[in-house]
């Protein structure tokens, strides 16, 4: 983003006396980003992938040297050995191959020890606590990349500021107040299936004006998602996972240049299942990381490949870590703090904050030392270029995840 | 052979009142104030949601203050078609939950000869905004409906009153318990700000007294209960007004002040008339100084669509088609009926899921109904409706609605397409779209849901 509008949106937000903050994010807010002209088609783009379930942050970033975990972890433990280390103590998953290789080209960086106050280890407040970015319960009707949408809103060029890609039903994430955030299994609904050109006489109507010159560019847009649409996944590089499937077409979003800002992917299936393994998990989880570390690997191949890599950011989420005892049933507990991952070309790579204390927990879960929207704020602010306390509602000090 | 069809006449629509006095006397065609197809169209689209070319057809003989009367009271037996869906919908809301709601209901805006009432229904189920995921059950969400279909011309007073006392909207807005001890602010403060008084008319201390006066409503088990001892029996200060004040009294109130009057008058102007116009005071005054004298919603209506300014260039196409009008508009013109169950997920992948509002303030609606994710997607959803095969079936038959109305050759079925879903007010080339629809057709009836398929894509159809 040139530096004229980052400073045009810092200054619209700055004043901010006509802003309320009852019930989300201020309509007046958007009405005077309004003003600001449409950034290039090279805009910085988040991802965000959703990990549904609570993923064993311990078995994900694995603190082999801690006699805790190895105590702890009767039937889960992973042998030293087949780690694929990143420190003297800590080291991937052994499905994590691909993860190794991304975090020593620069290409990935882990956030450890991210958590929020107040976390009730129950599914649904959890999961609304990091869609809403609201961690006591509260009124909250939107999401945090919705409310990123509505300022991201142009009337003048009303494109496709968020979207999410996937089967499951869209993640409250991406509930806006004003803008309409497609939920696309894939790009083909873009494309119109027949179309034809618009012509007519100038009109003095606001409304007929904003419908034509939207008309044109979902015209053009369909042009350029159709070829990219009809491309395979595996012809890219991409492994056979639905996740896998949904990055690839999050790539094309992308290389379309729609002036696509967010998009959102899961895996786990969005329900129950997923990442939830109280029973059994060792089979499971790595099939899961396996699919995440090999998935996400592909698509920042593919963003090189079509050279949109500086500009892409991914970052996971899980609602919780888990606990550090097994339950019994070859399972684990809902926790607390998990380590969280971004992947992209503009990081600055490596280990972010310590790994939390095996023997300072609560209720059998490590804390946490960093707030997840302390992440928010980063990708939203010196990252996407928003104004992150106007998405938050109150100011999180950024984390230096990213490449000065 | 392609018969060419004659260009399309200029739309004819009466110029813009002069005066506010001007604006709300009702409209009687003469010099310079047609009475004519385009603008039969637009007092059904905007009073209901669009119709066929019998009832476009009846429109023009009655005139238009004649069609605002049945509009209004209509001649059809309103009851026993309330009776037979209220029954449907009952067994749906049992049987198959909000989704099923949702299917019925727009069947019921399809079907219903009272398409105002149903029109208004849904002006106040975006007023009160309640999140229909918090009810709990479908039950719930159908007579939140009955409710707001009951009073939706009525005396605001009552409904309001209703709405303080109804599950889905205590519970959509967190004031399912309303204890002495911690008066409930948010449905207070959406009751002020949303639903009536509007932004910057009231304080924080007129919020917290009506809080008070809601105390002892809970919603137990589904349904509304009053708990007596919870009620705070104190004297509250609302608005200048002081007493032991209840939630009935607490609408009265609300509905005495001139700022209720204005922000539903203004509400009214961009739900019937225009999105983005932004009406002067000076023409809303007429409005709510009515609101306040009489009590009676659908003596506003009536009179906004009775006026002169109604049927003006200042309203005739400065609306946006919200997802629902424009699906159904399509449906009614071409006198059939599709799946509404498949039509309800559309509609939400457009924006639009009743009983989901994305916020407090209901749906954003005007320009933003339309972006370049939403327009393909419309375009999409007419080509599915009008494909004649597939999961919306081929009940929709524009040849077969045009042979009906006595056109039988493709070029004259085209002309009257053009009119029943246009009315000339696009600037287009319709004898290259039939051209190009012939290409993709192959029969009359692929090519005439071809051609109506182009309309429905055409940028002037997208406005109400």
């Amino acid at each position: 983003m040139p530096a004229s509008r980052r400073a045009f949106l810092k200054a619209s937000l700055g004043a901010s006396a006509l802003v309320s903050f009852t019930g989300g994010v201020p309509r007046l807010l958007a009405r005077a980003l309004a003003a600001a002209p449409r950034a290039p088609e090279r805009d910085t783009v988040l991802v965000v992938v959703q990990l549904t379930g609570g993923n064993d942050g311990l078995n994900t970033l694995v603190p082999f040297t801690d006699d805790v975990y190895g105590r702890s972890r009767t039937t889960l433990r992973l042998p030293a050995a087949q780690l694929h280390r990143v420190s003297a103590d800590l080291g991937f998953h052994p499905d994590m191959q691909e993860f190794r290789g991304l975090f020593d080209q620069g290409l990935l960086s882990v956030v450890q020890g991210v958590g929020y106050p107040g976390q009730d280890r129950d599914h649904g407040g959890a999961m609304r606590a990091w869609h809403t970015a609201e961690c006591a319960p509260g009124g909250a009707q939107s999401g945090w990349l919705g409310r990123a949408a509505d300022l991201a809103w142009n009337p003048d060029s009303p494109g496709v500021p968020a979207a999410f890609v996937g089967s499951i039903p869209r993640p409250f994430a991406l509930s806006a107040e004003e803008t309409v955030v497609p939920a696309l299994r894939s790009l083909e609904e873009l494309v119109l299936r027949e179309t034809e050109e618009h012509g007519g006489a100038p009109s003095d109507n606001p409304l007929l004006q904003h419908v034509r010159g939207v008309d044109r560019r979902a015209r053009a847009n369909s042009l350029k998602l159709e070829p990219l649409a009809r491309q395979e996944g595996a012809a890219a590089g991409y492994p056979d996972f639905s996740l896998a499937a949904d990055l690839h077409q999050a790539a094309r979003l992308i290389e379309a240049d729609l002036g696509v800002r967010m998009v959102c992917c899961e895996l786990g299936g969005g329900g129950i299942g997923g990442f939830d393994n109280h029973a059994n998990q060792l089979g499971n989880h790595c099939a899961l990381l396996r699919q995440l570390a090999e998935s996400v690997a592909a698509f920042i191949r593919d963003l090189q490949r079509i050279g949109a890599l500086p500009r892409v950011l991914l970052m996971t989420f899980s609602e919780f870590g888990r606990t550090v005892s097994e339950n019994g049933r070859r399972g684990t507990g809902h926790g607390e703090a998990a380590p969280l991952f971004l992947a992209g070309g503009g990081l600055a790579g490596g280990l972010i904050g310590s790994h939390p204390s095996l023997v300072d927990l609560v209720d059998d879960a490590p804390k946490h030392h960093t707030d997840f929207r302390r992440v928010y704020a980063t990708v939203l602010e010196p990252w996407l270029g928003f104004d992150s306390k106007a998405v938050l509602g109150s100011e999180f000090a950024p984390l230096p995840l990213l490449r000065r | 052979m392609v018969h060419r069809t004659p260009p399309c006449r200029a739309p004819e629509v009466a110029p813009a009142p002069a005066s506010p006095e001007q604006a709300w006397l009702p409209y009687q065609p003469g010099d310079g104030r047609p009475w004519n197809l385009g603008v039969a169209a637009h007092l059904l689209r905007r009073a209901g949601f669009g119709a066929g070319r019998a009832r476009l057809g009846q429109a023009l003989e009655a005139g238009p203050q004649g069609t605002i009367d049945a509009l209004l009271r209509p001649e059809a037996d309103t009851a026993a078609f309330d009776r037979a869906f209220d029954e449907h919908e009952g067994r749906a809301a049992e049987t198959g939950g909000e989704a099923a709601l949702r299917s019925w209901w727009l069947r019921r805006m399809l079907e219903t000869p009272h398409p105002l009432q149903e029109k208004m229904t849904v002006f106040w189920l975006e007023r009160a905004a309640a999140d229909g995921a918090r009810a709990g059950e479908a039950r719930v969400l159908l007579e939140h409906v009955r409710l707001l279909r009951q009073h939706a011309l009525g005396d605001p007073r009552t409904l309001l009153a209703s709405l303080l006392r109804d599950p889905a909207m205590l519970l959509g807005h967190g004031g399912e318990a309303g204890r002495r001890s911690r008066p409930n602010e948010r449905l207070a403060r959406h009751l002020l700000e949303n639903v009536t008084l509007g932004p910057g008319n009231f304080s924080p201390e007129d919020v917290h007294e009506a809080a008070r006066a809601l105390t002892g409503g809970f919603v137990q088990g589904g349904r509304y209960a009053f708990v007596p001892r919870e009620h705070d029996a104190g004297v509250k200060r609302i608005l200048g007004r002081e007493g032991n004040f209840s939630g009935d009294d607490l609408a009265g109130i609300l509905c005495e002040q001139p700022a209720a009057a204005e922000s539903l008058a203004r509400a009214l102007y961009r739900w019937l008339v225009a999105d983005e116009d932004e009406p002067e005071r000076a023409l809303l005054a007429p409005l709510a100084e009515a609101f306040v004298r009489e009590h009676d919603f659908g003596q506003l209506v009536e009179t906004v669509l009775r006026s002169n300014l109604f049927f003006s260039a200042r309203a005739y196409r400065r609306k946006i088609k919200s997802p629902l009008e424009y699906a159904l508009g399509l449906i009614l013109a071409l006198e059939g009926m599709v799946s509404t169950t498949e039509l309800a997920q559309d509609l939400a992948a457009l924006g639009q899921e009743l009983f989901r509002p994305p916020s407090a303030r209901g749906w954003a609606g005007g320009r933003r109904w339309i972006d370049e994710a939403t327009l393909a997607r419309r375009h999409n959803l007419a080509a599915d409706l009008l494909r004649g095969a597939g999961r919306y079936g081929d009940r929709l038959d524009p040849y077969e609605v045009a042979r009906r109305h006595g056109c039988e050759r493709e070029d004259s079925a085209a002309r009257f397409l053009v009119d029943l879903l246009l009315q000339g007010d696009a600037d287009l080339d319709a004898g290259a779209l039939l051209q190009a629809a012939q290409e993709a057709g192959g029969n009359p009836a692929a090519t005439l849901r071809a051609f109506a398929r182009a309309l429905a894509r055409v940028p002037e159809y997208q406005l109400a």
